[in-house]
């Protein structure tokens, strides 16, 4: 009895003496303690919300890979029992992928290039030059970002059908139902947020020295020689960040497309937006029509249809991730 | 006299002018399209709204119907769509906007402690900005993708359902969209981002030195700074919204440039009084928000009224102390 005693006051001695070490170790460390408990709690709250931010992403994946069974079965949430590429064919198909890719590329591509030129020039006029009704001329130009659409395309389309009718530009692949008034707006600098890429490019020429141009024009340059070896030379980052801005923008635009392309041209973005009236011609396997009658719309398919099409700019924003991130810090409408 | 004459005549001679004036020649594409595809739109649109317009054989005509029972004006108040999804957008507007300039601004701070792995965090963040359109939204939500988590599962979630139904509602109601709402932080994030790392750091010290601790730097030096790319954010995130599968007012106004009964003359109506709906809250954003004129003095000010805020609680309490 005596011993365990003993024992007991010993071990509580010691316990004694741990409490007033920590203590004093936690009145010591107290700045390092509070700062690595918030540092946890930062990276805990980060983390979820990245997590947050993801799901739709990471859900997305998942259900595209689910066969009608795993849809149903409660026990599958995220990894599907039968992995299969089965809804990627159908999507395909509905998609009319070959199609669809090419020209969503090849008109992201087009409108891109278009935009970029003129926001380029447009840009070294406003950076680079003094002239009558500049300040007033760029103010319109940022005030235009906040118009909304509809309101200037109702009247666009108007023009352009009566301009097309007038010039006896109609029929297949002319005028209406094509790419062609979208182009002629890229073209003229009113493309999807011109406005954004056209500060990025003002913004961007503004920190060239003006000593270079200087050099330049006591060389003998003309103003077409400063734009092309002076500014666009020392530019090319932020010309390939318009470039990326631009093509993800129209490639991911729908609204003018619907009215000005409507079903002329298939893209992914559009073929997506009516997949569910697509699936019923296009989802049977031309090689086997008699299993078109069990064909069923299912979620699977159309996420696999979105994977689709969100694969493309995956792809350009893993390869150009820094480009984009610095792309809108260098608009510098952060308040200077 | 010669003096400044001859300086006037270099700094100011044909030449630079002429090249000045190169400088139309390059913003003629733009402005062309500017005033073809802009200016004229903005303003026709507007004429057209005091007109039922019929298209006849490739030509437009133009019935003047202000006078008939209000007009299109009169049509678009007493059309069943139109007006309350013009105010579940104002509502969505009023709802979304405030939520996602918060949560981007707690981000970026967060984001700016120090963390490591800040690029990915912004990565991910950044992330739906690039995949973000009409279909693919709207199929996200469609699927309930879009909300946070099986919230409807959660045992929280559950206990608030049998307490009070109507608190689960409003609560599921942010829940169910919450992802979305989140998609748009992408811009504003790098925006706050960008505006919190060119913050001197001396402003800080000076804080620090003074007494003030971290709260009080957040309130009365980073949000002050801060206040002009909330406005920014602001207009563009109002912008944003407009623009996706979440606002369907945009989807009336297509659908009634085709039905005859309405036609170009409503449609223009609906887009009108859209756009006045957005420029009015663009205005109160800038009300709320802008005023950026403000803020060089506020940064000095702040720290001052901060400074002296801590004399005088410091002299409080030695009085306290005396007294006792």
């Amino acid at each position: 009895m005596k011993t365990l005693l003993a024992r007991f006051s010993k071990l509580f001695s010691k316990t004694e003496q741990m409490k007033s070490k920590t203590k004093e170790y936690i009145r010591t460390h107290k700045t390092r303690i509070t700062h690595v408990i918030s540092q946890i709690v930062v990276y805990v709250f980060l983390i979820t919300i990245a997590y947050v931010f993801l799901y739709p992403i990471f859900k997305m994946i998942s259900l595209s890979f689910m066969t009608s069974s795993d849809l149903v079965n409660p026990e599958v949430v995220w990894l599907p029992k039968i992995f299969s590429l089965s809804n990627y064919e159908v999507a395909w198909r509905v998609l009319k992928g070959e199609v669809s890719l090419v020209n969503s590329v090849k008109y992201s591509f087009l409108l891109a290039f278009f935009q970029t030129v003129v926001s380029a020039i447009t840009g070294f006029a406003f950076a680079r030059y003094e002239f009558r009704g500049k300040k007033l001329l760029y103010t319109i130009l940022l005030l235009s970002f906040i118009i909304p659409v509809p309101i200037l395309l109702i009247t666009q389309y108007n023009m352009f059908t009566s301009f097309y009718q007038s010039v006896g530009w109609t029929g297949t692949g002319k005028g209406l139902n094509t790419y062609q008034s979208q182009l002629i707006m890229a073209f003229f600098g009113q493309g999807v947020n011109s406005a954004i890429l056209i500060m990025i490019f003002v913004n961007f020429f503004k920190l060239i020295p003006n000593d270079l141009y200087e050099a330049g024009k006591i060389d003998g340059a003309n103003p077409l020689q400063l734009f092309w070896h002076i500014t666009i030379k020392l530019s090319l980052s932020t010309i390939v960040v318009v470039f990326l801005f631009s093509f993800v923008w129209n490639w991911n635009e729908t609204y003018v497309t619907n009215m000005l392309v409507g079903d002329g041209v298939e893209l992914f973005i559009n073929q997506l937006g009516k997949f569910d009236s697509l699936f019923g011609t296009r989802a049977a396997d031309p090689a086997r029509p008699d299993q078109s009658s069990g064909m069923q719309l299912v979620e699977s398919y159309k996420m696999a249809a979105t994977v689709i099409s969100v694969i493309p700019l995956l792809l350009i924003y893993f390869i150009g991730q820094k480009s984009f991130v610095q792309g809108i810090e260098k608009t510098g409408i952060t308040g200077e | 006299m010669a003096k400044n004459k001859t300086l006037e005549q270099l700094t100011k001679t044909k030449t630079i002018e002429n090249q000045n004036k190169i400088a139309y020649l390059f913003i003629l594409p733009w402005f062309i399209g500017f005033i073809l595809f802009v200016i004229y739109p903005f303003f026709q649109t507007i004429y057209n709204t005091a007109f039922q317009i019929t298209s006849e054989v490739n030509t437009l005509v133009y019935d003047y119907n202000l006078n008939k029972a209000g007009g299109n004006f009169g049509m678009a108040f007493r059309n069943v769509y139109f007006f309350p999804q013009l105010i579940d957008f104002i509502v969505m507007e009023a709802t979304y906007v405030p939520t996602i300039i918060i949560v981007a601004f707690i981000l970026a701070i967060l984001l700016n402690t120090g963390v490591k792995g800040q690029s990915v965090f912004r990565v991910i963040y950044f992330l739906p900005v690039i995949i973000m359109s009409g279909p693919v939204t709207g199929i996200l939500r469609w699927n309930g993708a879009g909300s946070l988590l099986d919230y409807n599962r959660n045992v929280i979630f559950k206990m608030i359902m049998s307490y009070s139904p109507g608190l689960a509602e409003a609560l599921s109601g942010l829940f169910a969209n919450f992802t979305m709402v989140l998609w748009f932080t992408g811009i504003p994030v790098i925006l706050f981002l960008n505006a919190l790392q060119k913050i001197n750091v001396n402003l800080y010290e000076a804080a620090k030195i003074d007494g003030a601790n971290g709260w009080q730097i957040l309130w009365k030096i980073k949000v002050p700074i801060v206040k002009p790319t909330a406005f920014i954010t602001a207009v563009f995130t109002i912008v944003q919204l407009g623009t996706y599968a979440l606002n369907p007012v945009y989807y009336t106004i297509q659908n009634s440039i085709y039905t005859e009964a309405a036609g170009i003359g409503l449609a223009s109506t609906f887009a009108f009084i859209y756009s006045l709906v957005v420029f009015l809250l663009v205005g109160i954003a800038y009300f709320l928000l802008g005023r950026p004129e403000k803020i060089k003095h506020v940064t000095l000010s702040s720290i001052q009224r901060l400074n002296m805020e801590n004399i005088a609680k410091r002299r409080l309490k030695q009085k306290n102390k005396e007294v006792a």
